[in-house]
């Protein structure tokens, strides 16, 4: 069965070891899953469950051991390195944990970086970068190094970096790991944003606040999903529940 | 102190009061030794007059030893509960024996009960959430709903603690 | 790790840890001894040679009862076979010589002596050679010792030993002497005259003269046969009370040509001693610069791998001073770790230029013995020893000084140094093609490192526009002379031992400098593939950045081979190689650095950037 027209992913028994014999390491173990176009999908699940590993597979910065990988239509888990460049400079951006900002460049240039590595004009990429800031409320600090930038200020130049080629996808990974609440509350809402404007996310996080925004969760463990909630449908409607909440109903 | 825990005490065996009162201890640790132990007889009494539990008389002589089990209304009443997912005060104690409970009486699967209690507090996250991203910067309903966030957050690390503690358990069993 | 513990407790600590660390980086640990021994051994075998040239020349001395001053009376210069001649022609000797017999310091003498420029030929060679007459019987002064045959009969010839090697005659083969043909009788070494590829000419004439002559020795009256259509010149052998004065007896005695009177040349031991060193000196001459030239190669080669481990240093540091290492222990534990490899790579140099010396100290066999048994005297080994820990020490030193006063929290957080930036590199790369782009900010985030590299391909170039150099001098392209040039051959050879060694040297240098550009640079090569460059993007980017700076660096190195060249040889003639050798050594150096940097990092650009930069 060829890939189904809506989904944007497709992952089939996806694997990913690492090691062998006796030190072999299942990092990914047979994974399936399918994301449609717009969702906003969150993976939660302990330290090394392999989520981050699953990531980068989807990503294309890591190698598939077996299984297939499908994207917008696609198979992508056999390509060469060559193509595999060309689906991270247009089809997919990814957020780093640590974020990856070069350190000699300001954010402005951090941001153009991958806009003149597919190619762009110089001018063009300079104007991407700029909107791109402007949009993630950092056109301000456009000029200063990552360390005059506070963490949750690199996290968003990194997110900018990550959308200046227009991705159909957007992998962040841990995007609140080292940020303090406010940091977090505004990448909330510039996820919320992204995702009423249609992009696909997927989220890698330990946090429940960060993992509450998204349409469907799934829990990693050991390399493998073990549980799945589908967490959009009726936001305010919960509200009402609260209300019996701080005491008796 | 919850009727439905001692309701699904009983689900697996009948027992005298006092090995009710042995088993929450048990179970609760030290929060059980502020436990009063008429509350469980008057519990106890409440639920007879109900008729969730029965009364039997076993042996003679003696001891009177009573036996409490449950009736057949009562065990259905234990099955609701253990799938309700009202997330009750934040006494923590509840949920908790529940766990306990299922495990104990092979009504359910802890695992599937976390389960699904996280995806209602998840969701209810997501409300909390998003209506105080709604609110204006510094309003009072904004900081309520800052508070309800984070209390649920939480929550929600318990659950995976649990979650965790379980899946232990059961592995090593 | 206080100052409780016992000696040996700390000591085997710091010789775990420093093993360890040279465990793990093996490759470069091997690279570091490998240029470290390289040097060390040319410099070993340049040293060895200074020692060399006195000892063969005072057994000859000895062993053939040598002048102290050799007086050429009657001529000063060769004079063409069958041209003008001047001074007295053939007859007595000049009155001249009495008086110097009887000059005070004067002890002993023998001649004069008749000698003519004439020619041998032999084996379809024809070669310029100088003819002495002698007697039959043994001189009290300079007799020349066999080493093989005998000595002067009629119709014999007896050929010095060197020139004898060059023209490959033995005892027993008949040459042509002149227009005479004359049995070979036996073949001797002299102290008194220069030996072959020296002659005479190389006192008298006061430059180096590529086509070398020979001498030999024939009977009186054969001498005078040869001596009829060319100018005969007469040569005295002088013993003095003092021989340390031969030098001021010559000067004093010695009588620049009037009109009318014969010119007197005189000629001190110590000058005939230099004459016959001229070939050793050469070598010598040639080798220092060897050393030089591998020692700057070492140089190079070394501060690019203590740049580089400098930051790996500081976290362990951190590390280090957090268990409680004193500074003290810190540094020690730095630079224990080059200073072994330092020593041992030193020790395999010395051995190294031990074995090698003979093959390269062979004066020739105009000289009775070889130099002395071990000419590695204790001055040579002190200055290895000080090259060898000195280098290593010294480039750690301050990498060491500088970690070890780091604090340790920063040291522990690993705070990257911020690149250097420059605004307006980046907006110029900004509007060039992805593989320059990347190029010029790799080159602009590790300046230092570039410069290096220019200064390393620099010095290559130097080497090999040298020794091109020197081949077209001792090769001119009209062709050689015909027989073996000692001289030339020696020298030749030496050119192309010391030309091996800087290939070997200068690749291994290049080779890890172009590994250790692109092992440094895999973190951002890793993260601008994981941002979209393609794999050949990056490693263009990466050859460009090698290539950039090795373009003038080669270009300098060209003209300054010439020039150091000329400064070493002092040869008056430009000898310049050809254009076309000049192009050929310029683009095949930028050819070889883009190749070897482009392999590793062709290598890193299959591994998925993921991998590398969760390792990183």
């Amino acid at each position: 069965m060829s890939s189904s027209g809506a989904a944007l992913v497709t992952v089939r028994n996806l694997r990913k070891d690492y090691g062998s014999g006796e030190g072999l390491v299942r990092a990914v173990d047979g994974v399936n899953l399918e994301i449609a176009r717009g969702e906003a999908l969150a993976v939660m699940g302990p330290s090394g469950c392999g989520k981050t590993t699953l990531l980068h597979l989807m990503g294309g910065i890591n190698r598939v051991s077996s299984g297939e990988l499908w994207l917008d239509g696609k198979r992508v888990d056999g390509l060469p390195e060559r193509a595999l460049a060309r689906i991270r400079r247009r089809e997919v951006g990814f957020v780093f944990q640590a974020f990856y900002l070069m350190d000699e460049l300001t954010a402005q240039e951090n941001v153009e970086l991958p806009a003149l590595l597919a190619g762009r004009s110089s001018g063009e990429a300079r104007q991407r970068a700029r909107q791109l800031l402007d949009q993630v409320g950092l056109a301000d600090r456009a000029g200063h190094l990552p360390s005059a930038l506070s963490g949750g200020q690199r996290q968003r130049v990194a997110i900018a970096r990550a959308l200046v080629n227009e991705p159909h996808l957007l992998l962040a990974d841990e995007p609140t790991g080292n940020l303090d609440t406010n940091a977090t509350l505004d990448v909330l809402r510039l996820f919320g944003k992204l995702h009423e404007s249609g992009l696909t996310l997927v989220i890698v996080t330990h946090d429940e606040r960060i993992a509450a925004t998204a349409d469907r969760l799934i829990m990693m463990r050991d390399g493998a999903f073990v549980d799945e909630a589908m967490l959009s449908g009726g936001t305010r409607g919960d509200l009402g529940g609260l209300r019996g909440f701080g005491g008796e109903g | 102190m919850q009727q439905e825990v001692l309701l699904a005490l009983l689900a697996k065996e009948a027992s005298q009061g006092s090995q009710l009162r042995t088993r929450l201890i048990q179970a609760l640790g030290p929060l059980g030794e502020a436990m009063n132990d008429g509350q469980i007889y008057v519990t106890l009494g409440r639920l007879e007059r109900v008729g969730l539990i029965a009364r039997h008389r076993e042996g003679g002589s003696l001891s009177e030893r009573k036996l409490y089990a449950l009736t057949a209304a009562g065990q259905e009443r234990v099955a609701e509960w253990l799938a309700e997912v009202e997330w009750p005060k934040p006494d923590l104690a509840e949920f908790h024996l529940k766990l306990i409970a299922a495990a104990r009486a092979g009504l359910a699967d802890p695992i599937g009960i976390i389960a699904a209690q996280r995806r209602e507090l998840l969701r209810r996250l997501r409300g909390a959430q998003q209506a105080a991203l709604d609110e204006d910067a510094g309003s009072e309903a904004g900081l309520l709903l800052e508070g309800i966030v984070l209390r649920l957050q939480a929550d929600l690390r318990w659950l995976e603690a649990c979650e965790q503690s379980w899946s232990e358990r059961r592995r090593t069993r | 790790m206080t100052g409780n513990s016992p000696g040996w407790g700390r000591l085997l600590l710091l010789w775990r840890l420093a093993s360890g660390d040279v465990r793990r980086h093996l490759v470069e640990s091997v690279m570091v001894f490998v240029v470290i021994a390289a040097a060390a051994a040319t410099l070993t075998v340049s040293l060895a040679l200074s020692g060399v040239t006195n000892n063969p020349y005072q057994q000859t001395r000895m062993a053939t009862a040598g002048p102290d001053v050799i007086a050429d009376v009657g001529g000063g210069g060769p004079a063409p076979v069958g041209g003008q001649a001047s001074g007295s022609a053939g007859g007595s000797p000049p009155s001249v010589i009495a008086s110097l017999v009887g000059a005070p310091g004067v002890t002993a003498h023998s001649g004069p002596y008749p000698y003519v420029y004439s020619t041998v030929r032999f084996g379809g060679h024809r070669v310029d050679v100088v003819a002495e007459g002698r007697d039959e019987a043994l001189s009290p002064v300079d007799q020349p010792k066999l080493t093989h045959g005998a000595w002067l009969r009629p119709g014999g010839v007896v050929v010095e030993a060197g020139f004898a090697d060059a023209l490959g005659v033995r005892v027993g083969d008949r040459v042509t002497v002149g227009d005479t043909d004359l049995r070979v009788a036996g073949i001797a070494v002299t102290a008194a005259v220069p030996s072959y590829p020296s002659s005479m000419c190389h006192l008298a004439c006061g430059m180096a003269v590529p086509q070398d002559m020979g001498l030999v020795w024939v009977t009186r009256s054969a001498a005078s046969n040869l001596g009829v259509n060319a100018t005969t010149s007469y040569l005295l052998n002088l013993k003095l009370k003092d021989p340390a004065q031969a030098l001021a007896f010559a000067a004093d005695n010695g009588r620049m040509p009037a009109p009318g009177s014969a010119p007197v040349l005189l000629y001190a031991w110590q000058s005939i001693r230099g004459a016959d060193g001229a070939l050793v000196q050469i070598e010598q001459v040639a080798l220092q610069f060897g050393g030089w030239l591998l020692g700057l190669l070492a140089l190079a080669g070394l501060a690019v791998l203590v740049g580089r481990r400098m930051t790996e240093q500081t976290r362990r540091v951190g590390l280090l001073k957090a268990v409680g290492a004193t500074p003290a222990t810190v540094a020690v534990v730095l630079l224990a770790e080059h200073l072994v490899i330092g020593a041992a790579a030193g020790a395999a140099g010395l051995l190294a230029g031990w074995l090698l010396a003979p093959l390269l100290t062979g004066t020739g066999s105009g000289l009775l013995g070889g130099p002395g048994a071990l000419s590695i005297g204790s001055s040579t080994i002190i200055v290895v020893a000080v090259v060898a820990l000195g280098v290593p020490a010294v480039s750690s030193f301050i990498p060491a000084l500088r970690a070890s006063r780091t604090s340790t929290s920063s040291g522990l957080a690993d705070e990257p140094r911020v690149p250097p930036r420059r605004p307006r590199l980046l907006a110029l790369s900004a509007r060039l093609p992805v593989p320059v782009l990347l190029a010029i900010r790799q080159l602009a985030r590790r300046p230092r490192r570039a410069l290096l590299n220019g200064v390393s391909i620099m010095v290559t170039v130097t080497g090999i526009v040298a020794i091109l150099a020197s081949y077209g001098y001792t090769h001119p392209s009209g062709g050689g002379g015909g027989i073996v040039n000692l001289r030339i051959s020696r020298l030749d050879e030496l050119m192309s031992i010391i030309t091996i060694m800087l290939a070997v040297l200068a690749g291994v240098n290049t080779t890890f400098i172009a590994w250790a550009t692109a092992a440094d640079a895999r973190f951002s090569s890793a993260l601008e593939r994981a941002l979209g460059a393609s794999g050949r993007q990056v490693t263009s980017g990466l050859c460009i950045a090698a290539v950039l700076p090795a373009i003038p660096a080669a270009l300098a190195g060209l003209p300054l081979g010439v020039e150091v060249y000329h400064l070493l040889v002092k040869a008056q003639s430009l000898a310049t190689p050809p254009v076309w050798q000049f192009a050929a050594v310029f683009c095949v150096t930028l050819l070889i650095v883009a190749g070897l940097t482009a392999l590793p990092s062709l290598a890193a650009a299959r591994r998925p950037p993921a991998e590398v930069l969760q390792t990183a």
